[in-house]
């Protein structure tokens, strides 16, 4: 029996196997497996971001984007592949698309409105099976006046 | 190093779609001097029930018993959606269309809503939130709809915000946060327009919150007062809890909305269960005001007065679900079916109880007697140990709704009777984490369901249209004698409110969990019914669990010649 890979080693154990890439273990790589990055917070209190998509590896970059707090997010997207892709981002009013043309830059302003975490993906072709599919990670609470009424209780 | 080739600024997924982006004013002039007279204007469906006392009866009488069996698809509207979202396993189309004058407003799963032509089905605008993924949804991704009033649209999301959108174009006028998502809590009530305020109730009991009612200003989202419905040591109710920590954690959300008497100026709020759900050992007493009614003086959010269906409820037997208003011999009235099997009758000026008699043939766990004294039977008392009831968690009843005629004088009900094995399993408290003190696990076989009318001045049985699954859907009453219901298995089914007798049958493709509504454009009358199977199908019918989703919304009228 082989033995079971821990958190720790879990990236170095799917990278060896090629699941990280395009068409080694599989035909894509596995989903929101890539680099984690942080938005930064401007002076005016909106945060910022850049996210790529480097040349073949479908993969954005980060795959994971953190949030310190919910909030309007400005994003630089940039297309380095040698492919055309999109990108659906999760925002209050209506979900945001751009398309990208190869070796392209866009934007986006985003509205995340509090803890969790969201998708974000290119619906065109199988971008999203082989590996277009990212997460933006909001941290921080809710507001204190939306809190429930009673002692601070366990968590997990 | 090459420059890059400039691909813009993102834009809204709306603009990329046929939609026309925008609504007529029809919301302008809804006020709630309209809403209080909703009945007198049936062409519209203003409010949640269609009126404030719950009977979800239409007095439209173009398609009665006579001309139904004619009655077509006059058009469809499709949503689906792109990308991953929160629930993708469990989201259910359940709302309940509002129309204002040949405007449909409507809301989806995972902060979805729409203005729809009511009359062509073309998509108008379009709103769409954004839901984490893992919020915390005990019971699947789904909205029960939305309220309207001074030119918005009203609307909660998974993650517990209220929210106001300009009726016009679905542009965000305000958003409040109500719930905290770190906590479990979560929203699918369709909010309740009262006076200058919009209530709203939480959800989460599975989660080991306590549960609230909020009340906001329409214009402005400023929060205009709380209502606990789990009181803290002190309070009035607080001794039915334990000294400790389980009021912290009571549960008792009214994630169901409430009806209103104006006269008495009074909102009836029903009460989801204790958390733990099934766990009593660790939660002794009767466990106000959860599984129960509760009278709220809507200026004040004060509760008035309240009847508790199940003290210390060990089945999951939450009592949310809709208190119909009615009137027998001059005595105001309120009508209740509660998941535990029984069809209650109250005095609605004080809460005393005026009749109560089972709705449901298997009910196992307990009896109530005519004086509304409750004696458990069945229940898991003992860690590790399996008990079977029925009604199982889902209830005789779920949330779907029943439906008063006046012309008939009779209450409609969905009946499921479907029952559960639970075994009590003891667990720590964590925020966050699911709740429940026991695994469950509802029958697949064995199960049965009707739509039943009953006599609410005598509690009979007056007939039963008898099917061989549950029924998840509300009922819809209306001024041609039709009752409508649709099935788990597709079918919208109309039937003579007098007899019980199937009169119309359309196969719609997928399972009914939603609340049907009726309305009219240039006097051509429709049926409105949003079809998604979903949710929490593992505790009403886990026997159809791999029925598809669905996600249309079917309007249906008479051909025109
Ligand atoms: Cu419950």
């Amino acid at each position: 029996m082989r033995p079971m890979a821990t958190a720790e080693d879990l990236s170095a154990l799917v990278s060896k196997l090629g699941l990280d890439k395009q068409n080694k273990a599989t035909l894509g790589r596995l989903i929101a497996h890539g680099n984690l990055g942080y938005a930064e917070e401007g002076a005016d209190g909106r945060m910022h971001a850049q996210i790529r998509i480097p040349p073949d590896e479908l993969v954005w970059d980060p795959a994971i984007l953190v949030l310190p707090h919910g909030g309007d997010l400005d994003l630089e997207i940039f297309n380095d592949d040698q492919n055309t892709h999109c990108a659906l981002f999760p925002s209050n009013g209506d979900s945001q698309f751009i398309w990208l043309p190869i070796h392209s830059r866009g934007t986006a302003a985003l509205n995340l409105g509090g803890p969790g975490y969201y998708w974000y993906s290119s619906p065109i072709g199988n971008d999203e099976g082989r590996g277009l599919i990212g997460a933006i990670v909001v941290l921080g609470d809710v507001p204190q006046q939306a809190r429930l009424d009673r002692p601070d209780q366990p968590r997990p | 190093m090459t420059e890059y080739v400039d691909a813009g600024r993102a834009v809204g997924q709306a603009s990329l779609s046929g939609l026309a982006g925008i609504a007529p004013p029809v919301v302008q002039d809804v006020t709630y001097e309209r809403i209080l007279q909703a009945r007198s204007e049936p062409q519209n469906w203003l409010t949640y029930y269609g009126t404030y006392d719950g009977q979800r009866y239409s007095p439209l009488d173009q398609i009665n018993t006579e001309n139904v069996k004619r009655l077509a698809p006059a058009w469809v509207f499709q949503s689906g959606s792109a990308g991953l979202h929160a629930g993708p396993s469990t989201y259910s189309f359940e709302a309940a269309p509002i129309v204002v004058d040949g405007i449909m407003f409507v809301s989806g799963w995972d902060g979805f809503v729409w203005a729809i032509d009511g009359r062509t089905g073309q998509e108008l605008w379009r709103y769409k939130h954004a839901i984490p993924y893992d919020t915390s949804l005990c019971c699947g991704n789904v909205n029960r709809g939305v309220a309207v009033a001074k030119g918005k649209v009203f609307v909660v999301t998974l993650n517990a915000h209220v929210i106001a959108l300009d009726a016009t174009n679905g542009e965000l006028v305000w958003d409040v946060t109500y719930g905290d998502v770190r906590a479990g809590e979560s929203a699918t009530v369709a909010p309740l327009v009262v006076k200058d305020m919009v209530v709203v109730g939480s959800s989460g009991g599975e989660f080991g919150v306590r549960g609230h009612l909020d009340a906001f200003e329409l214009d402005t989202g400023r929060h205009v007062w709380r209502c606990y419905t789990v009181p803290k040591p002190g309070e009035r109710g607080s001794e039915t809890w334990p000294d400790g920590p389980a009021w912290t954690r009571g549960g008792g959300n009214c994630w169901v909305t409430g009806t209103f008497d104006p006269e008495l100026n009074l909102m009836y709020w029903g009460t989801g269960n204790p958390a733990p759900d099934f766990d009593g050992g660790i939660r002794e007493g009767d466990n106000l005001y959860t599984d129960s009614v509760i009278a709220v003086d809507p200026d004040n959010g004060e509760i008035r007065w309240h009847y508790q269906y199940n003290p210390h409820d060990l089945w999951d037997y939450d009592s949310t679900m809709e208190h119909i208003l009615f009137e027998l011999d001059g005595r105001k009235l309120l009508a209740h079916f509660d998941k535990n099997g029984y069809f209650f009758v109250l005095d609605r000026t004080n809460g005393e109880l005026v009749r109560v008699s089972p709705f449901v043939d298997r009910i196992t766990w307990g009896e109530i007697d005519p004086n509304g004294k409750v004696t458990p039977k069945i229940y898991p008392e003992k860690e590790g140990e399996e008990v079977h009831f029925w009604p199982g968690p889902a209830g005789g009843k779920e949330w779907t709704h029943a439906a008063y005629s006046p012309r008939t004088q009779l209450c409609y009900v969905p009946v499921q009777d479907v029952g559960a094995s639970v075994t009590r399993r003891r667990r720590e408290f964590k925020e966050s984490i699911p709740y429940w003190g026991a695994s469950v696990t509802v029958d697949s076989d064995d199960m049965a369901g009707s739509v039943s009318a009953f006599d609410p001045s005598n509690g009979n049985e007056v007939w039963r249209w008898r099917n061989d699954v549950p029924m998840c859907g509300s009922v819809l009453a209306t001024g041609g004698d039709l009752v409508f219901a649709g099935e788990p298995t597709g079918e919208f089914n109309a039937f003579d409110a007098r007899t019980g007798e199937l009169l119309w049958q359309f196969q719609t493709g997928c399972g009914h969990h939603s609340s049907p509504t009726t309305y009219s454009i240039d006097g051509r009358q429709y049926l409105a019914v949003p079809l998604g199977w979903g949710a929490w199908v593992e505790g009403f019918l886990p026997g159809m669990l791999g029925a598809p989703h669905g996600d249309a919304l079917f309007a249906f009228a008479l051909p025109q010649e």
